[in-house]
């Protein structure tokens, strides 16, 4: 139990999968203009990361990894290479999935959510915390845990920015910075700030 | 004063359009107003009549930070002449102080000046009186050993990247002095933390001394050690309750006495200027989050950390959360603008800078990124603040 709880603050506020491993960022970057597309968005990877992060822990313990298929009586078999791709498949057609439930019950967030909604599908964050799961050897429930809370860390990342963004709408930005350039900026000084949890061993 | 005055209106037309200095006009249009009421008169609603402008606002902050300005060059004085074996008469130890901490303020005042008056000689906005305020935090935030270049550095980077590229005074929203100390404080850790930074030492008779371990109070509670002795062993260290409160210890140069800070509080407060939510919030945060472990520590003795048993008051008074809690978390442009924001958003600063100083070992102090960090969350409170309030308003009434 403490070790999840340390799974989940280590993966919101520590090693936050946006800002300090930096993934994730062509959506947050272009969604964070309005904070009802943040949040929508926002909720959609959280759902996406907390199903599949699990989702690709079973494909790779039980077809990947090295002797991972001995349940099928071949346990000298190595497919971990091909967990990259796999893990992207799982990914799009849960994505697909999700689109189409989204189209059909919520349309206006489906139309503000517009590409890149699909776009969530080679999200860098969602691939991110599949590959992070294999590296770090998390058991089944910890990448439960850990697929949900990244998705909630990247969610609390967009909607501050978004805040952040709103704020803003009065500054008066230089010409060559506006938009992505100054989003940039606001975006490390984020990272700087949340630093303040970088060190602490849980 | 009508000499005064004339001597604005005999250079006005070099600085307005067409004259010779026409693109230094921010910076005549900001000495001018330093001592007379702007003449120009708005034509169009609205109209806001108010004695208070931004002049005013950001000179009682200036008026505000007096006391721990005066205490914060006493007090690297008598530390440095303390440290080096120098008399500690009145005189001296504030000719040393002065000598240590006006350099400094002097070049975060020239460097902050230099890049606002640029930006806005470029950009045509009007110098603003944030920055005197930003000059002066900045360096009362800083260790007294700090080099002069880091200073600049510092404040460059804060003024830059804190304030100007956002548009000026009231459009950022980090604050920009805590964010060049941020800044300073990841770049060049050696000069910003540790034991050796915090006092003055200078040579007697030209033999300098080399090292002087001035342990600062948190650094002297961070040690492994058994949490029943955490007092102690302050105590032992020279920090005492009362004398912490007072301020005379090392550690940064305006930021140590907790006195100074509640003075400058008192005065914010009724004037209007600081939020009294944003400081009760964070007085209450910090006890608030020190309460449980000081109990616990009470109750069953040791545990694996020190702080955790640390007597809630020790909190407020050592380090710089006094003087962060005062002076930063209720800059009125990076807090919160909602009531109920303001007390969370105060209550989590002393909250978070307890935690940091507890859990976190590479932090001895936690006050400055626990504020920057709830900068960040400020307009995410208001946001729902508001959110909240149309909602619980009957529609159509």
């Amino acid at each position: 139990m403490e070790n999840l709880v340390s799974i989940f603050l280590d993966s919101v506020f520590v090693g936050n999968i946006l800002l300090a491993y930096f993934l994730g960022m062509c959506s947050f970057l272009a969604i964070s203009r309005k904070m009802e597309t943040a949040i929508g968005l926002g909720l959609a990877v959280t759902f996406v990361l907390s199903i599949t992060t699990p989702l690709n822990w079973l494909v790779y313990h039980y077809l990947l990894a090295p002797g991972a298929l001995a349940w099928a009586g071949f346990p000298g078999i190595d497919l971990s290479f091909l967990k990259f791709i796999i893990f992207i498949a799982v990914i799009a057609a849960i994505v697909q999935a999700l689109e189409m439930v989204i189209d059909r019950y919520l349309p206006p967030l489906y139309m503000a959510l517009g590409v890149f909604l699909p776009l969530i599908a080679v999200n860098c964050a969602i691939l991110g915390a599949s590959l992070f799961m294999v590296e770090r050897n998390y058991n089944f429930i910890e990448s439960v845990v850990y697929g949900a809370s990244s998705g909630f860390g990247w969610m609390l990342a967009i909607i501050t920015m978004a805040g952040i963004r709103k704020k803003l709408r009065y500054a008066d930005v230089p010409k060559g910075l506006e938009n992505f350039g100054i989003s940039m900026i606001i975006t490390g000084l984020m990272a700087m700030a949340f630093m303040l949890f970088s060190g602490i061993t849980l | 004063m009508r000499s005064l005055k004339d001597f604005f209106e005999s250079h006005r037309e070099h600085f307005s359009e067409g004259g010779r200095f026409e693109k230094l006009h921010p910076f005549f249009d900001a000495v001018e107003t330093l001592f007379f009421i702007p003449g120009i008169v708005t034509k169009t609603e609205p109209h806001v009549r108010d004695s208070l402008d931004l002049k005013r606002f950001m000179s009682l902050v200036i008026v505000a930070l007096i006391p721990p300005l005066f205490f914060g060059i006493y007090n690297t004085g008598y530390q440095s002449n303390l440290a080096s074996g120098l008399p500690v008469t009145f005189m001296a130890v504030s000719l040393k102080g002065l000598r240590i901490v006006l350099p400094i303020i002097i070049v975060s005042y020239a460097v902050g000046l230099a890049w606002e008056t640029l930006f806005a000689s470029i950009r045509k906005h009007s110098i603003s009186e944030g920055f005197l305020v930003t000059g002066l935090l900045f360096p009362l935030t800083l260790p007294p050993t700090i080099p002069l270049w880091q200073v600049a550095l510092g404040i460059s980077f804060g003024v830059i990247f804190g304030k100007e590229i956002f548009g000026g005074t009231g459009r950022n929203f980090l604050n920009p002095a805590l964010t060049g100390r941020a800044f300073l404080f990841f770049s060049y850790p050696m000069k910003m933390s540790g034991d050796a930074v915090w006092t003055v030492v200078s040579g007697v008779n030209n033999q300098a001394v080399d090292t002087f371990s001035g342990a600062t109070p948190l650094v002297v509670s961070a040690v492994q050690g058994s949490a029943d002795v955490i007092e102690s062993l302050l105590v032992n260290a020279g920090f005492t309750l009362p004398k912490l409160f007072y301020g005379l210890y090392p550690g940064s140069i305006g930021g140590t006495s907790a006195l100074m800070c509640l003075l400058g509080a008192l005065l914010l407060i009724f004037t209007g200027i600081a939020s009294y939510r944003i400081i009760f919030g964070g007085i209450l945060g910090v006890l608030f989050a020190a309460f449980p472990g000081y109990i616990i520590g009470l109750i069953y003795g040791g545990s694996s950390i020190p702080m955790f048993a640390l007597n809630p008051f020790y909190h407020l008074v050592m380090g710089g959360s006094a003087f962060g809690i005062t002076y930063m978390a209720t800059d009125p442009v990076s807090g919160p603008g909602m009531n109920i924001s303001r007390w969370i958003y105060g209550f989590f600063i002393g909250a978070l800078t307890v935690m940091i100083r507890i859990f976190n070992p590479a932090f001895p102090e936690g006050i400055m990124l626990a504020i920057l960090f709830m900068n960040l969350f400020s307009p995410l409170l208001d946001h729902f603040a508001i959110q909240f309030r149309l909602k619980k308003r009957v529609p159509n009434v």
